[in-house]
């Protein structure tokens, strides 16, 4: 089954996915409708700044088991076995926060949502666009994304091709490996950020 | 202290202000570049492109996303037309407020400014000469309306060349016909910029990169080169006097004025409002020992430059120097004024009024300055900034100011050398000075503030290279005491001498951004008199914190007049290599001089002593190794 990778050495923090994340979320669909609607729509995917300012796209893992599942008492958040994803189920959320205490990567949030009953907080966060896909499109973090630092696709393709990247550099040598985010011009940038952020402190 | 002050910025002032604005629950600069954390990589890379509505477009650096616009433009057009309405903004920025400098010059022929006049005649003989304006039997204001006119067709589109690139030396101006990047007209420069970018013009990178060279030049030595010309004019050609820098300025006991932006049409009138006697008798009546004028930003050196008038800080300091509480008002015209200072003030009393028609900020009264009320407006500004010293709460000026001496027109500079630049030809040719770097530019909160601009100096004069500066470089220098009667100790031996023999300190303060101009025109005096091009002098520039789009077209103006010109913060250029090759490598077969990007100013320094060396053995000087 397809599944959401993230490439952390690709993300250029542009952070499109966000907004793209939270027009799929939201109750028109638009990104330009969407920013009118109450409650205004809000993302399930987070871009983090890395030690370099580099950006991060964090997103539910989907973990089996799930920390956060198991920390559910009133039993809100479930395992779509089909879907392969954990959902939440927003008219049995309590808004206790337990399953925000579990979950190791710090992705659920507490707001409301167009999919919850109107007035009510609750848990919100990746549930891998499955509206979208049982239409045939790809998650919307995903099909924003230019720069393939999240890509759809099935996770032994990913693995293989990673490892063949892997081959091809000790095959290459040290010297003649392709830099890690196999971009020159990223990696210029990033270097010149990295100095950058040095310079002079105390 | 905190060591996130410490890591924002290297002065004592900002550290202590920031711990202020923290307590005070007010918003800086530096909290809302760490909000905007990570920036795009796109739009860091120059590879986004917004320029039409088929769009907008981004090119994936990877190689795996899409590689052209919609329009079918790759990473090299992009980028290069990216840049190009940068330097065409900057350009514009500069030309524009010049152009307000021959509106006023206008009026005041006309009769219709009152409150300015003509204060430097000598000098509007001088450059109504080079724009072939006689003066025989004329009055001053006859020459100055036929100055304003001939001015005024630079800018428009029915000249060849504009005047003042006569100014430059004759091999340089023989490069810039060689390739077709002699500016024509300042307005038509940015305009055809603006075409060319438009969807569909021109596609081909280096031919927009060679129009973005004219764009800068057309400011260089056309727009920013009038707006000092005039303002000299207008206002005085500037002579060394003594000044004092940073937040410590402000006096607690005094109301406190200040003046934010750049163009010294207002600032110069509400200085001539604090030095009223009514308006002080007023102020001691309010029970203030006095009105105290000071500025921030680039109006600020153009009073500091002419008048000796104090200077409380740079760009990342026009937040925090609120944050005293003693401020009574502040009064802004435009560019570099943060759309933030109206919220800031609103935490304090503070009075914030904006002045020019053509900017308006949130959180600000607009009072608008025209040249035939600006003495008036600035008048009423005044009166009500010392009503409203009895309004003050709690104030903290947490430190003493810093002494410093400003003031350093080519004009100042060659009459101290005995009115010829042989002197310092010949300080040169001996390697008593071994070159000389012109630091300009701003702050960025990317780089700890004035860490770049000092650290670059003090490691300059140690080596005996001249260092002349401007903008918020020059208040950096100026803040840490480089700029002192006595700043001559820090420099190495042979600048030392020559500076304590000339009592002049060994960074010399040269003005507003508009400014840089005069270091052209001393880079150009040095060339003619040796006979050579401005690209074989021992000379550098330098951006170390630039932000803006204006310092874009300042380095670009820069290096298209020879010289090698060092940038710390990167321009949005990696996302095509073709472009970082052009600036860095290949101009040096166009105009004799490349850009470089380093944000470390230890490597910095090391990089242009090493070009300064390089030049002086290619003009046959001993040279040293670096």
């Amino acid at each position: 089954m397809k599944k959401v990778i993230v490439h952390p050495e690709r993300c250029v923090g542009c952070m499109q996915c966000m907004p793209a994340c939270a027009a799929a979320h939201s109750r028109s669909r638009k990104l330009f409708a969407a920013i009118l609607e109450s409650p205004v729509p809000k993302p399930r995917i987070h871009v983090g700044v890395g030690l370099c300012h580099e950006g991060f796209p964090n997103r539910c893992r989907h973990c089996d088991p799930a920390p956060c599942l198991l920390a559910c008492l009133p039993g809100a958040i479930f395992r779509d076995e089909e879907l392969d994803t954990v959902l939440i189920d927003p008219d049995k959320c309590i808004n206790c926060a337990s399953c925000a205490m579990a979950c190791p990567f710090g992705v659920i949030r507490y707001h409301e949502d167009c999919h919850a009953p109107p007035g009510k907080v609750v848990a919100v966060k990746c549930d891998n666009c499955f509206e979208r896909q049982e239409k045939g499109l790809i998650p919307a973090c995903v099909e924003v994304c230019k720069v393939n630092a999240l890509t759809f696709e099935e996770p032994g393709a990913a693995l293989k091709r990673k490892t063949d990247e892997v081959a091809r550099s000790v095959s290459l040598g040290v010297s003649q490996a392709e830099l890690p985010a196999g971009s020159p011009r990223f990696a210029l940038l990033i270097g010149h950020k990295r100095k950058e952020l040095h310079v002079g402190q105390p | 202290m905190n060591d996130t002050y410490a890591g924002r910025t290297i002065t004592r002032d900002g550290q202590l202000l920031l711990e202020k604005a923290e307590k005070d629950r007010v918003e800086t600069v530096w909290d809302r570049f760490e909000n905007q954390l990570p920036q795009c990589g796109y739009c860091e890379m120059g590879l986004s492109c917004r320029i039409c509505v088929m769009g907008p477009c981004r090119i994936d650096p990877f190689g795996e996303g899409p590689q052209k616009g919609v329009c079918g433009a790759d990473a090299d057009i992009i980028v290069a037309r990216n840049l190009c309405r940068m330097i065409a903004a900057g350009a514009a920025s500069h030309s524009d407020h010049g152009r307000d400098l021959i509106e006023v010059l206008d009026e005041v022929a006309k009769g219709k400014a009152s409150g300015y006049r003509i204060r430097d005649a000598e000098k509007l003989k001088r450059v109504a000469s080079e724009y072939g304006i006689s003066s025989d039997g004329k009055d001053d204001l006859k020459i100055a309306e036929q100055l304003a006119y001939a001015m005024q067709e630079d800018f428009g589109t029915r000249k060849k060349a504009l005047t003042l690139l006569r100014r430059a030396p004759a091999r340089r101006r023989q490069v810039w016909d060689k390739f077709g990047i002699a500016p024509r007209g300042i307005d038509r420069e940015t305009a055809e910029m603006m075409h060319r970018t438009h969807m569909g013009v021109d596609n081909n990178w280096q031919s927009l990169l060679l129009q973005a060279l004219r764009n800068a030049l057309s400011d260089g030595w056309g727009g920013s080169m009038i707006a000092t010309e005039l303002s000299d004019i207008l206002f005085g050609t500037p002579k060394p006097a003594a000044t004092a820098v940073n937040v410590g300025v402000l006096k607690k006991d005094q109301v406190n004025i200040i003046v934010h932006g750049h163009n010294p049409v207002v600032s110069e009138m509400v200085l001539l409002a604090c030095r009223s006697e009514d308006l002080l008798q007023l102020a001691t009546s309010k029970g203030a020992a006095g009105i105290n004028l000071a500025g921030v930003c680039c109006t600020g050196n153009e009073l500091l430059m002419r008048s000796g008038v104090a200077m409380a800080g740079n760009h990342l300091t026009t937040e925090l120097v609120l944050t005293t509480g003693a401020v009574d008002m502040m009064i802004v015209d435009y560019q570099c004024i943060m759309p933030s200072l109206g919220t800031v003030a609103a935490c304090y009393h503070t009075r914030m009024v904006s002045t020019s028609d053509k900017a308006r900020f949130p959180g600000m009264e607009h009072r608008e300055f025209h040249p035939d009320n600006a003495a008036e407006a600035a008048r009423a500004l005044v009166k009500e900034a010392i009503e409203n010293f009895t309004n003050r709460g709690e104030v903290y000026i947490p430190v003493e100011p810093v002494n410093a001496v400003g003031g350093f027109s080519v004009e100042t500079i060659l009459g101290a050398l005995g009115g010829t630049p042989q002197p310092l030809i010949d300080a040169l040719k001996s390697g008593t000075i071994r070159g000389a770097v012109g630091i300009v530019g701003c702050n960025n909160p990317r780089i700890r503030q004035d860490f770049g601009h000092v650290t670059l100096a003090k490691r300059l004069i140690e080596n005996d290279i001249l260092v002349v500066d401007t903008g918020c470089a020059a208040v950096a220098t100026a803040k840490a005491g480089f700029k002192a009667a006595d700043a001559a100790q820090m420099a190495g031996p042979g600048l030392r001498e020559i500076c304590s023999a000339l009592g002049i300190p060994p960074v010399l303060h040269m003005g507003s951004c508009v400014d840089n101009v005069r270091i052209l025109v001393l880079a150009s005096v040095l060339a003619n008199a040796l006979g050579t091009d401005i690209s074989d002098l021992p000379i550098a520039g330098a951006a170390p914190e630039w932000y803006s789009e204006k310092a874009v077209a300042i380095g670009a103006y820069f290096v298209a007049s020879g010289v090698y010109t060092v940038l710390g913060p990167m321009p949005p250029v990696t996302g095509s290599i073709n472009v970082v090759k052009l600036l860095t490598e290949g101009l040096q077969d166009v105009v004799g001089a490349t850009f470089s990007v380093e944000p470390d100013p230890e490597k910095a320094a090391l990089a242009i002593r090493r070009h300064i060396e390089e030049k002086r053995q290619g003009l046959g000087l001993p040279a040293q190794k670096v």
